[in-house]
């Protein structure tokens, strides 16, 4: 489907404490603005917090910055798509080992959720990340006409 | 959304209601779970969560909300949420809470199911 318009907005925060809420209400209020619905919103805003939570706690990163990247589409039928590039500078990690420790759905667990949580809130998610090169977590979230 | 989490406790014949409002991370959760514990300490054993005012978790948070349970759980006790949106349902449901505690959609379901008016 052919892309009719797009938006871009870009962030750098620095990594301390509740910095995730920052992105979350600059992604809610982009999201917004692009004619995306609330709940999808919450959702959004839900899975941006656990990108920036991870890049935090688990990046290891000299620069103490997150990165963050949002490209606002609407396509010809009017339907709004967001896609989010959440980036640290970090050690990077191996995202298959990390899923392999990922209690199954359900089961009460106490952390490593996050990616999970990612994955479950947005539509499509992709991770690029190599040792010591940083990572890349590339989100897309879309209002779909019949919802 | 609010950054700061407040929680006011409401003390019912057979319980008590948390009201939270703000953000649930590893400090909120601290917040929820200090009160929690003082109404264990005190006796109580049936405790609901009313999120009516809190519209963002985190997964630390919840790690926190699943240790509270889970106290209660060892004393014989239970721990109920009422008022959720939609995403922290689901995000409740992924994290395994919902298996653990039930998840009433309002308040006055909530109270008359749990008897917490006595």
């Amino acid at each position: 489907m052919t892309a009719t318009a797009e938006r871009q907005m870009e962030l750098t925060l620095p990594m301390v404490s509740d910095i995730e809420i920052a992105a979350a209400r600059a992604a809610a209020n982009f999201a917004r603005e692009i004619g995306m619905s609330s709940e999808k919103v919450d959702e959004l805003a839900h899975a941006i917090i656990e990108a920036c939570i991870n890049a935090r706690e688990h990046s290891g990163c000299a620069d103490n910055r997150i990165y963050l990247r949002f490209v606002g589409t609407s396509l010809a039928d009017g339907t709004p798509r967001l896609d989010v590039w959440v980036t640290d500078h970090g050690k990077g990690f191996d995202p298959d080992e990390a899923r392999s420790r990922r209690p199954a759905p359900g089961m009460a667990h106490k952390r490593g959720r996050g990616l999970q949580l990612i994955e479950a809130h947005m539509d499509e998610v992709d991770i690029s990340t190599r040792q010591g090169g940083g990572t890349t977590i590339h989100m897309v979230k879309h209002e779909w006409k019949d919802q | 959304m609010s950054e700061e989490l407040r929680v006011a406790v409401e003390r019912k014949p057979n319980g008590a209601i948390l009201y939270t409002k703000g953000y649930i991370n590893n400090v909120g959760g601290e917040e929820i779970a200090n009160r929690a514990y003082e109404l264990m300490d005190d006796g109580v054993r049936t405790v609901l969560l009313n999120l009516r005012e809190t519209k963002i978790v985190n997964s630390i948070g919840i790690s926190i909300l699943i240790e509270i349970i889970e106290k209660m759980m060892e004393k014989g006790g239970r721990i109920a949420f009422c008022c959720l949106t939609p995403v922290i349902h689901k995000t409740f449901q992924i994290m395994g809470l919902a298996n653990y505690a039930t998840i009433f959609p309002a308040e006055e379901e909530a109270i008359a199911e749990l008897k917490l008016a006595g």
